[in-house]
């Protein structure tokens, strides 16, 4: 008769202590109880309509009880939808799932974020009639003229407003398609098609249309599957070439890129396997942030100081993972030398106090771990190397009878790569590497020398974490016999320093520098430095 | 054999009425009744068999409404839809019927067997309806009461008329002619069935007569502007304002300039002082397009029947100024629009509200706060004297000053439940708020003080609307009143009673002689002021009323309502121009432009939409017959990105502001 049926007002009224009601009062009582559950319900709506609402609440049902002078219902604060659970072995029998709280885990936890504070944010819905492509409004026409966007980008990081487009589609078929295509062969990114699609999304005019579909892609997917390596490298290629497109203006969506982007490069874990070669993502998408600094640096004046400030919080917080270290070191790397300096050098002396301990042996029994360590170490030499030689450049010219030299360490350098062939994944710096050996045949011998040295460096830890019984110390024997060769050629341009005398004095400070990244890095250092300063230093 | 039956069913139908006939009566009646029944036509005697046979029986409810039903849809087709509108009414009276007489298992299969039927067109009813489920029910509940009480009119042709009382006749389906007889009141119009499209109105099920409606709407009333006002000074001197504007060297370029300024500045810069001086520069744009003769009001002036308050001269010169700068919008030049968009509420902001110059903002919450917003400071200190902007009172210097922390609002407390409702005076330095602790309260936003606490609710109130002048007020509550108050006493001037549910919403007219006031029952009333009278009852709306906006020329009245659609009224005749469909959610905001061009409507569905109104206004004059021609025409639909638009407010110089709250779960 009624929706309520009779056995759920027994129930009611056992609950509250009537045990011997009637069914026939039961039965009487039904209709009246559905009658008044719509009463309150309606009043209900009305507080929902007046509180500008369309979706009821449980603050709208105390409004009505109160409304009808009915003491409300405690308990259910609104805020949070409530989460029903069905019963198990009913289809239709639902309860709330509600846990008991150990009282003492409630007085113990910390204090919840205070909530932000209410404000108001202003914006242009509409100038005479037209609404201008900003952020703040929906997006209902094509991306209108790119000075509209641009003109109106002031508000930025003035609103919390997410930039999330709806799904209201006024791309053409052919460019659905396409997204669609590209977005696929993203996820099979092994295919020789996956390189086509990138060199067509670096070249092809006419994309601009997709741009802010592909960096939402790109955001969501990064998202959710940081435990896919491949797909995630395949990501990272795919920003590269929408970033190298000419033709596609990506300037207002960066704010939206750069996170994935940095999340590729500290984030604590990418890809699920050991074998998955995360470092290697790291070098690149170093190398992608450093070109999009390069690229946008001046438009958007505080892209780099925001960047490097999260690489730096992620560098010195001692709780993160190795990994991430790794990545806030390379990011920072390739940012230049001057951010080494600025942010890396002061830092070093702690940093390799803590790093220290996990690199030896004796101390750090997790061979993972360790070879992490040493990774570390790895980039963290590099990045002072390269600062230092940087500082050092000046003295370019001195180094003029290169070429002797260059051969002789060629050598070196192909009986160590011999040597370290067996071991697992030595090759972490071979591009930059690779790029500063064709630099040096046009003469930098500094640069030859140090693309030996770092090998070998690179070559020593591998070794040392591939095979427990290569102690640290065996390393440094072997490095220390190669820096005596490279000395000794060094000591055939003692001369031509002299006439740079003058300037060195100017640089007293790099001194220091190189003094305290001998400290750390005992000799492995000295192939960043031309051999020359070296040896008037020493 | 017959005769005894007869007497028998007779002594029974007076038993069933509850009447009591004297014994000598009764025994003389039967002794009457007896010896006529042989000469009765044979005829007679079958129906009043008949009748008695299914006295009272619940399953014939079904049954013969089953019959109409089926014979209604294949009935016709030109007539067809004529005889769909009996049904309805028909069909929940035949429930309530069977509630009333307590065969309540039956009426509960009859509703839920036919309730199909009739969902497109009255879910909302039905949803009421549907509850009702014991004969006390029916007299609580004022929908159900009035439904009994009142008699439904329908428009039908001759034709059709005949057809459906043959049938009744010939199935012998007494009970649904008994309905038929005592609910519907059938308004034969000879000729061809009307069309289907104005049935709108028609089925229109109504508490209170439609009689006693069209009774009230004889009334008279005078729309007209009021004399001396602003406007028309500014008419006066017009002519010579216009020459000596300075304005006029000013072109496009201006605004592109102003708007690559505002990209450089960066920042969320004071909204307003951007706002006003784009104001100006597309006023000066718009100056040579400005009509030297401004359309001349139909209406005669009319005089006040309130006391106004005096407006001091310097606020009067800004207003002027405003005035001569206002922006000429028309379907080809549509407004500008800054949007405040409110945000982390957490779901608490009930309401919002914008002062005249758009400067100040306040919001109503549920955590019964109140807080004020002054636009015009938020981001930026450094602009000072031309920020005042329109609003000619230092106001803003005092409020911020106060402020004190670092809150970029101003915060107000007393209420002791969720504020429903905010409202600015002209000046800005009032704020009204109402709120479910059933009281209003006045507040200074140039002290930052609560003045005054207004008692006389008894529910919660859920709008309050200052009038266009100031000083004096009106407040909806859920007590089913609309009360007149001014500013200076605590006990309300006039209390309007009449509504038969909440009354929702309220509004002022621009002569400040009449309210409108919209209420969950359907309808919007419109409400003499001096009298306290009832002048006007709109009837069409199918749910909610929730908003209302009055024309600047005093002639129209829009509503907005629950499930998305706008109506325009005209006032002097009672009759809606024309509906206003396109929202898709409720209408939380309606507002017509300064010059009453254009009619903006915000909407939960995220959308501001702009209407032409002059089309719709002045057409149906020259083409009343036509009536397809006169519909509204949308002109322009701008979406927000999931923000609900809970109040408009068209500045003096034709700016257009809105509010609302970014909301992530849409």
């Amino acid at each position: 008769m009624s929706n309520v049926p009779k056995e759920a007002i027994e129930v009611i009224a056992q609950s509250i202590g009537i045990t011997n009601l009637s069914p026939d009062v039961a039965l009487a009582l039904t209709p009246d109880v559905e009658y008044r559950v719509r009463e309150i319900m309606q009043e209900a709506i009305k507080c929902m309509r007046h509180s500008r609402r369309t979706i009821l609440t449980t603050d709208d049902v105390d409004g009505a009880l109160k409304l009808r002078n009915v003491e409300p219902i405690y308990g259910f604060a609104s805020g949070d939808p409530l989460r029903f659970k069905r019963a198990a072995g009913h289809r239709d029998l639902f309860y709330i799932d509600d846990k008991d709280v150990e009282f003492k885990d409630v007085i113990e936890a910390p204090l919840p974020k205070a909530p932000f504070d209410v404000s108001v944010a202003a914006h242009w819905l509409a100038i005479e009639g037209v609404q201008p492509a900003i952020p703040e409004n929906a997006p209902v026409e094509a991306l209108a003229v790119y000075s509209d966007v641009k003109k109106s980008e002031y508000k930025e990081d003035g609103l919390p407003v997410d930039v999330k487009l709806p799904v209201k589609h006024v791309l053409s078929k052919e460019l659905q398609l396409y997204f669609e295509k590209i977005t696929g062969l993203t996820q099979r990114s092994s295919s020789t098609l996956f390189k086509e699609a990138l060199m067509s999304l670096a070249t092809d005019s006419g994309l601009h249309p997709l741009v802010p579909y592909f960096t939402c892609f790109v955001a969501d997917e990064v998202t959710r599957n940081l435990n896919n390596f491949l797909y995630l490298f395949a990501l990272m290629r795919l920003v590269r070439s929408l970033l190298q497109n000419p033709h596609i203006h990506v300037e207002p969506y960066l704010h939206q890129l750069m996170p994935s982007v940095i999340t590729c490069l500290v984030a604590k874990r990418l890809g699920n396997r050991y074998t998955d070669n995360h470092w290697e993502l790291r070098n690149f998408t170093a190398n992608l942030v450093s070109s999009i600094c390069k690229r946008f640096g001046h438009v958007y004046h505080n892209l780099q100081p925001r960047l490097t400030r999260t690489l730096l919080h992620a560098f010195l917080d001692p709780n993160k993972a190795l990994p991430q270290h790794y990545g806030a070191i390379q990011g920072l790397a390739a940012l230049g030398p001057n951010v080494v300096r600025l942010l890396i050098l002061p830092n070093l002396d702690s940093y390799m106090q803590l790093l220290e301990p996990e690199m030896i042996l004796e101390k750090q029994k997790n061979e993972i771990k360790r070879h992490e360590a040493w990774r570390v170490y790895g980039a963290l030499l590099r990045a002072a190397g390269q600062c230092m030689h940087d500082r050092l450049k000046k003295f370019h010219s001195l180094l003029s009878p290169a070429h002797l030299v260059w051969k002789r360490n060629g050598k070196i350098a192909t009986t160590m790569t011999n040597k370290r062939k067996a071991s697992t994944d030595n090759l972490m710096l071979q591009p930059p590497l690779k790029k500063l050996a064709h630099d040096g045949m046009v003469g930098a011998l500094p640069m030859n020398s140090m693309q030996v040295d770092m090998q070998g460096a690179a070559g020593g830890f591998t070794a040392s974490a591939g095979s427990l019984n290569v102690g640290v110390s065996s390393m440094s024997h072997q490095l220390p016999m190669e820096q005596m060769s490279g000395r000794d050629v060094s000591g055939q341009m003692v001369k031509g320093s002299t006439g740079l005398a003058q300037a060195w004095k100017e640089e007293t400070d790099v001194g220091h520098v190189v003094a305290s990244l001998f400290e750390h890095f005992g000799e492995s250092v000295f192939p960043f430095t031309p051999k020359s300063e070296l040896s008037f230093f020493l | 054999m017959e005769e005894e039956k007869i007497q028998k069913f007779i002594q029974d139908y007076f038993k069933n009425r509850g009447l009591k006939l004297p014994e000598e009566l009764q025994q003389s009646s039967t002794n009457t009744v007896s010896s006529p029944v042989s000469q009765f036509d044979p005829d007679v005697v079958r129906q009043i068999l008949a009748f008695s046979q299914f006295q009272d029986g619940p399953a014939r409810y079904q049954d013969e409404y089953a019959r109409l039903r089926s014979w209604t849809y294949t009935s016709l087709d030109l007539y067809r839809h004529e005889l769909l509108r009996v049904l309805y009414p028909v069909f929940i009276h035949c429930f309530m019927d069977l509630v009333a007489k307590g065969h309540i298992q039956e009426a509960r299969t009859f509703f839920n067997s036919f309730r199909e039927d009739h969902e497109m067109m009255h879910l909302r009813d039905l949803q009421k309806l549907e509850g009702v489920l014991s004969p006390s029910h029916l007299e609580e509940m004022e929908f159900a009461h009035s439904l009994r009480q009142s008699k439904v009119n329908i428009k039908i042709c001759q034709y059709s008329y005949e057809l459906l009382l043959q049938f009744l006749h010939k199935s012998q389906s007494t009970t649904m002619l008994g309905i038929i007889n005592e609910h519907i009141n059938f308004q034969v119009s000879p000729g061809q069935p009307s069309s289907i499209t104005d049935d709108a109105e028609a089925v229109t099920l109504m508490g209170g007569s439609q009689e006693s409606a069209n009774q009230i709407n004889q009334k008279e009333i005078h729309w007209g502007l009021l004399e001396d006002s602003l406007e028309e000074r500014l008419e006066k001197v017009g002519g010579m304002a216009l020459d000596s504007e300075r304005a006029e060297g000013e072109t496009k370029e201006g605004e592109g300039d102003e708007n690559k300024k505002k990209s450089i500045e960066g920042g969320k810069q004071g909204a307003s002082i951007k706002k006003q001086k784009k104001d100006k520069a597309v006023s000066a744009t718009m100056k040579s397009a400005r009509p030297e003769a401004t359309p001349v009001p139909t209406a005669p002036r009319v005089k006040p029947e309130l006391t106004l308050p005096v407006i001091p001269t310097e606020v009067e010169q800004s207003i002027l100024e405003d005035l001569r700068n206002r922006v000429q919008l028309s379907s080809a030049a549509l407004p500008s629009v800054s949007f405040y968009t409110f945000i982390n509420t957490h779901n608490g902001l009930n309401c919002s509200s914008i002062s005249h110059d758009g400067s100040l903002v306040a919001g109503g919450f549920s955590d019964s706060s109140l807080k004020v917003w002054d636009m015009a400071k938020i981001g930026q200190q450094s602009v000072g004297s031309d920020l005042q902007g329109e609003n000619g009172t230092a106001s803003s210097e005092q409020v911020a000053g106060s402020n004190g922390g670092k809150r970029p609002y101003t915060l107000f407390q007393g209420h002791s439940g969720p504020v429903y409702s905010a409202t600015f005076n002209p000046l800005g330095d009032f704020i009204l708020s109402s709120s479910a602790d059933s009281t209003i309260r006045l507040w200074s936003t140039n002290l930052n003080a609560n003045l005054v606490c207004y008692k006389g609710h008894n529910y919660p109130v859920w709008d309050v609307q200052f009038s266009p002048v100031g000083h004096y007020f009106a407040s909806a509550s859920h007590d089913r009143t609309a009360r007149i108050w001014s500013m200076d006493r605590i006990q309300p001037l006039r209390i309007m009673a009449g509504h038969l549910s909440d009354v929702d919403c309220v509004q002022w007219h621009s002569n400040c002689n009449y309210i409108a006031t919209g209420s969950s029952d359907k309808t919007v009333r419109l409400w003499d002021v001096q009298s306290g009278e009832c002048v006007r009852i709109f009837i069409g709306h199918r749910s909610m009323i929730l908003s209302l906006a009055m024309s600047p020329d005093g002639r129209y009245m829009a509503s907005g309502d629950e499930d998305g659609s706008i109506m325009m009224w005209d006032l002097s005749t009672g009759r809606c121009v024309t509906p206003l469909m396109g929202h898709t959610s409720c209408v939380w905001t309606l507002a017509f432009s300064g010059e009453g061009s254009l009619l903006a409507s915000g909407s939960a569905d995220c959308t501001v939409k702009l209407w032409d109104i002059t089309a719709s206004t002045k057409l149906p004059k020259a083409e009343e017959k036509s009536g397809s021609a006169s519909r509204l025409r949308s002109l322009k639909t701008l979406p927000t990105k999931s923000t609900p638009v809970y109040s408009l407010r068209f500045s003096r110089r034709n700016l257009l502001f809105a509010a609302g709250v970014l909301s992530k779960s849409v």
